[in-house]
């Protein structure tokens, strides 16, 4: 049985569902929701609508003003009235991924069979699990095709495995700053950030929430190292030098000297208060997992078949998914004799460049989107 | 509009599936796309990508040498090269490699070999002349690194065995059929249509 209710804990709406899920890993949840926004009115024919799928550290709120931060949503230069994915023209849906901490199913929520706190009994999920349960959503909400569903980063696996795996119900794909698998780099990365959330004597084996406590510091120091990949040598640079904060001679000690330093305490301490340990266990695991090429080639006649147009994007100084994986989409999709875009955008701001105010990737999305009919 | 331009769109057949080799700001893909022929384009330079792309045309930006590698066999009815094949590193590889790719073959360019321009590097003793793509090209920084006459082009399209289905001045929009070609010395522009026979 599924349900559209409200959603009473965010702004938005809640799908739930009592029905078993199988999970790639084996497992199955029985019962689930999904948190997700809508921005846009969805036409008569039900074909202007687009899916946005978040980043790692993403929630369902791209635009306006975040509930969460009480800031500009993490997309809002991109998704609005008259912006790139104009809100006038389109109806765009962002969802909560699976194993998030923003409303949908995730390992901080009840335990059906056992009435307690999932923690680490939830089951371990993939990028596939979560654009499954995207699809649930899209059932719903009765649209046949989507317009278009993009994303960045963790948001791009997530847009390649909606093509590879239900081709039929996409007319495009916008796949920022992604890459086909996740690079030996990159797991490492997510492992030092997952040690140091589990090397938390707070985080208790997941179970921290029946302590009524957090592994904030790990988690704060796993974001710490995440941020720095985010960014690019050149935009620490730039942003801070080697200046000192708020004051004028070294301390010769292990306080913040650097105004870096503080930069990165800072987007540590802030991320404690909107994130959950365990989500960015269990998120970090699914990129991990993530390597769609085999599936995306098994599926070559249904992506061709249904005339599936590809944009793929990356940027100049993206260090954690550079152009080299971006080109390997292009590379793929072209050898599957597939309809893809493709460009290489200049900036000097890292990976981060596709949430930032970058005119000419801005310019790019919205001319690709105009062209889909 | 550019007569090279006029002349592809009446050579190529409404549904085609086509390769715009160095497509700059994508005016030949859109003009295609209005005659309901699918064109991609592949483009080096970033700016122009974006324009394309901004354009909402299918474009890849990138070095075509290593992009058509990934083609599949046939992939496409007609490539398109036009003002592209002096400016590509190795001509006579591309051409080969696109065999695989495209049933059809069409090359523009202008013919380095016409009077006008040997005359001007006679007289001029230097080679800016039959380099230069823009009044800004020097010998030593044109992209045109491989200018070569109808005759030379005629050679390279026979020793790759291609059939030459037909050429065309492009100034008069004149087409050449059963092996003749513009003259060698009087056309300034020519337009080469290849099919591969093999």
């Amino acid at each position: 049985m599924r349900k559209i209710t409200n959603n009473t804990d965010y702004p938005g709406f809640l799908l739930s569902c009592e029905e078993s899920l199988l999970l790639d890993s084996g497992k199955s949840i029985n019962k689930f929701q999904i948190a997700y926004q809508t921005y846009g009115e969805l036409n008569s024919n039900k074909d202007n609508a687009i899916l946005i799928c978040h980043a790692l550290t993403g929630d369902q709120f791209p635009a306006e003003e975040s509930p969460i931060t009480k800031k500009n949503g993490w997309w809002d230069l991109m998704v609005g009235p008259n912006k790139p994915i104009d809100t006038n023209k389109y109806f765009v849906i962002c969802s909560n991924v699976l194993g998030g901490c923003v409303g949908t199913t995730g390992p901080n929520d009840i335990n059906p069979e056992t009435s307690k706190i999932y923690g680490l009994d939830f089951p371990t999920i993939t990028i596939r699990d979560m654009v499954k349960v995207q699809k649930i959503l899209i059932d719903e909400l009765e649209i046949a095709k989507l317009r278009s569903v993009i994303g960045g980063s963790m948001g791009a696996m997530q847009v390649l495995q909606w093509a590879a795996t239900f081709p039929e119900f996409v007319k495009s794909i916008v796949c920022i700053a992604g890459s086909l698998k996740h690079s030996a780099q990159n797991i490492a990365f997510d492992e030092a950030g997952r040690q140091s959330i589990m090397l938390d004597p707070k985080w208790n084996q997941g179970r921290y929430l029946e302590f009524d406590q957090k592994p904030e510091n790990g988690l704060s120091v796993a974001r710490m190292i995440a941020h720095i990949t985010y960014l690019s040598e050149k935009a620490f640079q730039n942003k801070f030098g080697r200046n000192l904060q708020e004051k004028k001679d070294l301390s010769f000690g292990f306080g913040i000297d650097f105004q870096v330093e503080s930069y990165l305490r800072y987007q540590g301490r802030s991320f404690v208060d909107r994130f959950d340990a365990n989500s960015y266990l269990y998120m970090t695991r699914a990129m991990d997992y993530f390597d769609v090429s085999e599936e995306i080639k098994n599926n070559q006649k249904r992506i061709i078949e249904n005339e599936i147009r590809f944009l793929v994007l990356s940027f100049t100084s993206d260090w954690l998914f550079p152009t080299k994986e971006s080109r390997e989409i292009v590379s793929l999709l072209n050898s599957i004799g597939s309809n893809v875009s493709f460009a290489e955008v200049v900036s000097d701001r890292g990976h981060d460049s596709f949430l930032l105010d970058e005119p000419k990737f801005f310019r790019v999305c919205e001319g690709f989107l105009k062209g889909i009919k | 509009m550019r007569n090279d331009y006029k002349i592809i769109l009446d050579l190529i057949p409404e549904n085609s599936k086509v390769l715009d080799i160095g497509c700059s700001d994508g005016d030949l893909i859109s003009l295609l796309a209005d005659k309901n022929i699918s064109a991609q384009g592949v483009e080096i330079n970033q700016e122009k990508v974006i324009s394309c792309l901004g354009r909402g045309l299918d474009v890849i930006h990138g070095d075509i040498n290593l992009i058509v590698e990934d083609f599949p066999y046939n992939q496409f009815d007609y490539c398109i090269l036009t003002q592209t094949i002096q400016a590509v590193q190795k001509p006579d590889v591309l051409l080969n490699t696109l065999k695989k790719v495209s049933k059809n073959i069409i090359v523009g360019f202008n013919n380095s070999g016409r009077l006008s321009k040997v005359m001007q590097f006679l007289l001029s003793g230097s080679f800016d002349s039959l380099l230069k793509k823009s009044d800004s090209d020097q010998w030593y920084n044109t992209d045109y690194i491989h200018p070569c006459s109808i005759k030379d082009f005629k050679k390279l399209s026979l020793d790759l065995n291609f059939k030459i289905i037909s050429t065309y001045d492009v100034i008069n929009t004149a087409q050449f059929t059963d092996g003749k070609i513009p003259s060698n010395l009087f056309c300034k522009e020519v337009l080469f249509h290849l099919k591969n026979v093999q």
